[in-house]
């Protein structure tokens, strides 16, 4: 739906404001202009467009009518536009998504009105429900709570990128849902600034008693992943069968070559996550480069190994010894 | 200029006049009973093609009619087609919606649009709590699910031929589920994943089975998508690595603590794919260790050595 031509934006705006104009006659030119999210002017600009809306013979009747004093103000004899226009399929949609994603965030109230709003849009348009999921791990209300209530909390984090559990104060920002986890922005007092943690990674929870003076959230959901400049860039191989590696992490170059195989840059911040996801792909990458990167691997496949072996002392059948 | 009119004031004059009509009008009735349009033939197709496409695109249903016996195309909105019914939402839910549209990001200001046409989205602004951006292909699939129509697309390079029997979100992605006629089979597609435009049906071409319900379809366990018969493994996984894998696993998972060995928790899972399952333990690097059936332990050996061996 992109590159709609801008007269479209503004034909759909003057389609909505004159219906409630004419719903709410004598309304506050404030209360529209705050209502439709634009300034003075252009609500100006649009009465005075809209007075220019007839049907033939184009006498002075068959123009809409717009009694405007200033600060009041009131349409008439607009019998065409007296009723928003339909939904489109995918507005709808979006309102529909919206509204159940909300609902299925813990702690929203299933019967609230958003609930209600909700079963009126699907009966009213005939949509029919989708249902959306956006899961619940253990510590996300605990997590909330904190963030809502200004207090500091101590976590234990499973850190994967590093593959280490550390102990830390945070004070949590907002946690958000985004590609498929929740996560909570954080200032962290063992960094001295601001992380991001995975929810799902948090595996214990204290309140400390400690209250944090609650800054103003961002309006936009950060970014999940942020590499900073000076983080190593890994140049990855891959068969065309791990073609996905390139969409589900973002990378800083992809090529395509004649053979199929893919070429990926990606920024790597912590070595064990490269680990991690080279010992999954196994045959699919190959690293070449850089140099010091080229046996991550190989070296963390033998580490697993070497608990096969008997790093981790594990009997494949503890009862063997009793039964020797 | 104030004698020329916008193109804005002809599109909403050309609407005003198809709303108000009786009958279906030519293309030549419109261009010369409103002001704005060239004078020569081509130019006013032209124009007056594009300002149809504009409200088209902002979904205004314009309809094509012959008029009377005649082969002479007509256009015309029928105003009750035109109009949003009354939803009857009370202040209180108008409200919640524009919260849900505000705290819920779908990636383009599309519900926001929506909520104009509701009386105004107001001042209102929060931080978007979640992430669920819709891939293009979605609005066409609900239309299509909502109106019970075969859809046919391409996914993963092959032509499928589905109903539509759900839409659903899970893990953050938007899924189609639904009757794959090919495959005799009810199948889950992620609808970013759809390659191209989606060809929609006749409507009322099928059934939703009463009891349906999309996410049930949806696997999101890829060690449980296998064609292979079930084989129960057991895994010892580091303690402290136990929530992660719990969680992964689902609840059909059975954990023990490890009578020999301290910090060690036993899991038993059932798996339908292994190279799936094993790509899974093998996020868990040395913290997870498959303990048996022997002949998946030896699959995974064997897969650690050739990476061992490999970037040597």
């Amino acid at each position: 739906m992109s590159g709609r031509p801008v007269a479209g934006a503004e034909v759909q705006r003057i389609l909505a404001i004159v219906p409630w104009i004419v719903a709410h006659p004598g309304a506050s030119k404030t209360e529209i202009a705050g209502r439709f999210g634009m300034g003075a002017e252009q609500l100006d600009d649009d009465l005075a467009l809209v007075l220019m809306i007839g049907v033939p013979p184009y006498s002075p009747g068959d123009y809409l009518d717009v009694v405007d004093d200033g600060e009041f103000v009131t349409i008439r004899l607009a019998d065409q536009f007296s009723r928003p226009l339909r939904l489109t399929p995918a507005e709808g949609l979006a309102l529909l998504a919206a509204g159940r994603a909300l609902l299925a965030v813990p702690g929203s109230d299933p019967d609230g009105p958003l609930a209600t709003a909700l079963g009126k849009l699907e009966r009213a348009l005939d949509l029919p429900e989708v249902v959306v999921e956006v899961g619940e791990p253990p510590y996300l209300e605990a997590v909330r709570d904190a963030a809502a209530r200004g207090e500091r909390v101590e976590i234990e984090y499973w850190s994967a990128g590093r593959d280490e559990l550390t102990t830390r104060r945070i004070d949590p920002a907002v946690a958000f849902f985004a590609m498929g986890e929740w996560y909570v922005s954080a200032f962290c007092h063992r960094a001295d600034a601001e992380r991001m943690f995975r929810v799902d990674r948090i595996r214990a929870l204290r309140a400390t008693g400690d209250h944090f003076e609650a800054s103003a959230g961002d309006d936009e959901i950060a970014d999940v992943f942020h590499p900073h400049d000076d983080d190593p860039r890994v140049t990855i191989e891959l068969a065309p069968s791990a073609a996905w590696v390139a969409e589900a992490y973002p990378a800083e170059s992809t090529t395509t070559r004649a053979d199929g195989t893919i070429e990926v840059v990606l920024a790597v911040s912590e070595p064990a996550w490269l680990e991690r996801l080279l010992i999954r792909l196994g045959p699919e990458a190959r690293v070449t480069g850089p140099e010091s990167a080229l046996r991550a691997g190989a070296d963390a496949a033998r580490r697993v190994l070497a608990r096969y072996a008997e790093g981790s002392g594990h009997d494949p059948d503890p009862f063997a010894h009793a039964r020797a | 200029m104030a004698d020329a009119p916008s193109r804005v004031e002809r599109v909403l004059n050309l609407l005003a006049l198809m709303l108000d009509t009786q009958v279906p009008r030519t293309r030549e009735e419109f261009v010369r009973e409103i002001a704005g349009y060239p004078a020569q033939p081509e130019a006013n197709r032209r124009a007056f093609e594009r300002d149809k496409e504009i409200l088209r695109g902002m979904g205004v249903p314009i309809t094509m009619e012959n008029i009377g016996d005649s082969s002479e195309v007509g256009y015309r909105v029928r105003p009750d087609d035109y109009c949003l019914p009354d939803l009857g939402l009370t202040p209180d839910e108008t409200a919640a919606l524009r919260v849900a549209v505000s705290a819920i990001s779908l990636g383009d200001r599309t519900g926001h649009g929506a909520l104009m046409k509701l009386g105004g989205v107001g001042d209102y602004s929060a931080a978007p709590i979640a992430s669920l951006p819709i891939a293009p292909a979605l609005a066409t699939l609900f239309e299509a699910f909502r109106h019970r129509a075969v859809v046919e697309f391409v996914y993963r390079g092959e032509r499928r031929t589905l109903e539509p029997w759900g839409l659903s979100s899970k893990r953050g992605h938007w899924y189609v589920v639904g009757f794959d006629r090919v495959r005799d089979a009810v199948r889950a597609f992620r609808a970013d994943r759809i390659d191209g435009d989606v060809d929609v049906g006749a409507p009322d071409a099928f059934d939703v089975p009463a009891d349906f319900r999309a996410d049930d379809h949806i696997q999101d366990r890829a060690w449980l998508l296998g064609e292979a018969p079930p084989v129960s493994v057991r895994l010892a996984v580091d303690t402290h690595h136990l929530d992660a894998v719990v969680s992964a696993l689902g609840p059909e998972a059975r954990a023990e603590p490890d009578p020999t060995h301290d910090g060690i928790t036993i899991v038993e899972v059932s798996v339908n794919n292994r190279p799936a399952f094993r790509s899974f333990v093998l996020g868990f690097l040395e913290h997870a260790e498959i303990l048996d059936p022997p002949d998946v332990r030896a699959d995974i050996i064997e897969w650690l050595e050739s990476v061992a061996a490999g970037g040597a």
